[in-house]
């Protein structure tokens, strides 16, 4: 309830925001946060709740992004009709390589689907109807300068409330059993009668669908994109770092994980220009090493304070 | 609940089952039948086959040849899941509970997932759920996690998770190893009560006193093979089993 309430508090906050900043500054780097909390939520479906750490997630991003750049520059599509293929396009591939890659476990899992991604990526290098490596030109939206700041803000504002609803409808769903069930012993779940390979590939899908659709705002909102920039590993490892941060496997966990690295990052790289990842490096190690369950179960948890920070201390000794 | 009618029907039928792992031979030919309503006891010493036995009919290995018929049905080749959803659910000997879900939410799994025919919505999951956990006697731990529990009330829960699956088999493998005497006293009679729900039991113990009680029939694995199999007092004054298992003393212990 008190989760309700909070949610519900954000998302009127949020949708009334942009009435009273003017600034576009703010606006833009907000625009930033929702797209960066779109990428760790989705990673959340297949990374947090299914228990398959997927470290080639950018592909889907990098695929919604350049399904929308050819759908609109090439084929001369519409951004509306584009954006909702480019989630599908993203899902469909997630299922056809899910297929192989959800095969395997742990570890190989995170290589193989590294993997994935690098070798999309020299596809994009490399095919023609991408441009290679000289990247490719949107045609921008055709609105007022407030009105394309307001437009992305609030498009990656709706993308990110369908995600959260998705997730939580799950969640109460069979499906979202299935799930947790499969990330806590895939054999056991097996023999009770689930269909892990079914569940897994609807929820890399799933995970695939949304980040095609940050990818494809991503695109629009750039007007130009490169192969390297939208395929970049460090986009993975940034999702994965805010979904953490805030709270692996929780609805709202890289919501806040999301808002609060950018949101430090931000603040260090205005005062420590050179040595800001410096800071932000301490400041994500100690979060992990005092709240490894991230912070949504700081306030979560029943015991507060320092008790519970030396407790978290004392349970994950290695 | 019971049908007189079935009884003696067959309901799973193994025969020349086999499974070859490189040159050894886990089990070698084994053939058996599950009877409706029966409790099959099966031992043997370790590395005998047994749980390679299970894990074939289970779909979780494939077996090397023979044929498992259950209900008219061929099993072989079918994925785990499958097998589940037909009716044969299965313990494991180390136990898998799911660790981070409570003690209802993991028998709910259960109860939302098995026997395809009996799929439940959510709801309906979750208060079947809560029968089987008050049948099992876990009402009390009803929302502590899975991994906060003892290791008799995790094997308890595995027995709940199965039995929420409304199969018509159930394969328990070792639920009573590491129990003390008293735990094992009540997990036999959860397997009775089990079995008075129309569910057949293959058991699989080295709990003499245990499987002797329980048991209608017995067989034994020795090297991957069937050496005995009858009625429990038969089997365990068998001579091949004294020597292959059970050991010269055992007729002392027990008498």
């Amino acid at each position: 309830m008190r989760k309700n309430i909070f949610f519900i508090t954000l998302i009127i906050v949020s949708i009334a925001a942009p009435l009273f900043i003017s600034n576009n500054f703010i606006l833009r780097f907000a625009t930033d946060i929702l797209i960066f909390a779109i990428l760790a939520s989705a990673w959340n479906i297949i990374g947090g709740f299914t228990g398959y750490a997927s470290f080639g997630n950018v592909v889907f991003f990098g695929i919604g992004a350049y399904s929308t750049s050819v759908l609109m520059s090439v084929s001369g599509l519409g951004f509306v009709v584009s954006f909702l293929l480019s989630g599908i396009l993203a899902a469909f591939f997630a299922f056809i390589i899910g297929l192989p890659v959800l095969r395997l476990k742990g570890h190989y899992f995170a290589i193989a689907t590294l993997g994935v991604a690098e070798a999309v990526k020299a596809l994009v290098q490399n095919l023609d109807i991408t441009e290679g490596n000289s990247g490719i030109y949107l045609p921008p939206p055709d609105l007022s300068v407030d009105g394309i700041y307001n437009f992305f803000f609030y498009i990656s504002l709706v993308v990110l409330i369908l995600l959260l609803l998705t997730t939580r409808l799950i969640l109460k769903k069979k499906l979202g059993y299935n799930m947790i069930a499969i990330r806590e012993d895939e054999d056991s779940a097996n023999s009770m009668g689930v269909n892990t390979t079914m569940i897994k590939s609807i929820s890399f899908s799933l995970s695939g669908f949304f980040t095609g659709l940050a990818g494809s705002i991503y695109a629009y909102q750039q007007g130009f994109i490169k192969p390297e920039p939208v395929f970049n590993v460090l986009i993975t490892i940034k999702m994965i770092v805010m979904a953490v941060f805030g709270g692996l496997g929780s609805l709202f966990g890289p919501l806040i994980g999301s808002i609060t690295i950018e949101v430090i990052s931000e603040l260090l790289s205005s005062y420590f220009l050179m040595a800001h990842t410096l800071f932000l490096g301490i400041i994500i190690v100690l979060t992990i090493l005092f709240a490894p369950k991230g912070l949504i179960d700081v306030y979560g948890n029943k015991r507060s304070g320092l008790s519970y920070f030396l407790n978290n201390i004392k349970e994950h000794k290695v | 609940m019971t049908n007189k009618m079935d009884n003696n029907k067959t309901l799973l039928r193994c025969s020349g089952l086999t499974k070859k792992f490189g040159g050894l031979t886990a089990v070698d030919n084994v053939s058996f039948e599950l009877k409706k309503d029966e409790i099959l006891g099966l031992i043997g010493p370790n590395g005998s086959g047994k749980t390679t036995l299970v894990n074939m009919i289970s779909g979780n290995i494939k077996p090397t040849g023979g044929d498992i018929v259950f209900k008219g049905r061929q099993l072989r080749g079918l994925k785990p899941y499958r097998i589940g959803r037909l009716g044969i659910a299965r313990t494991y000997q180390i136990v898998k509970p799911f660790p981070g879900m409570t003690v209802l939410e993991n028998v709910a799994v259960g109860a939302m997932n098995g026997k395809s025919e009996k799929n439940r919505s959510v709801k309906d999951a979750f208060t079947a759920a809560e029968e089987i956990i008050e049948f099992t006697g876990l009402i009390k731990y009803k929302n502590y996690m899975a991994d906060s529990l003892s290791i008799a009330s995790r094997k308890r829960l595995e027995m709940a998770k199965v039995v929420a699956m409304d199969p018509d088999i159930i394969f328990f493998d070792e639920v009573m190893a590491g129990l003390n005497h008293n735990e094992i006293d009540k997990a036999t009679e959860m397997i009775q009560k089990i079995r008075e729900k129309g569910i057949s039991i293959l058991i699989i113990e080295h709990v003499m006193r245990a499987i002797r009680l329980i048991s209608d029939r017995i067989f034994v694995l020795h090297h991957g093979s069937k050496i005995s199999q009858g009625p429990p007092d038969d089997v365990l004054n068998d001579k091949k089993v004294i020597s292959a298992y059970l050991g010269k003393r055992y007729k002392q212990l027990v008498k």
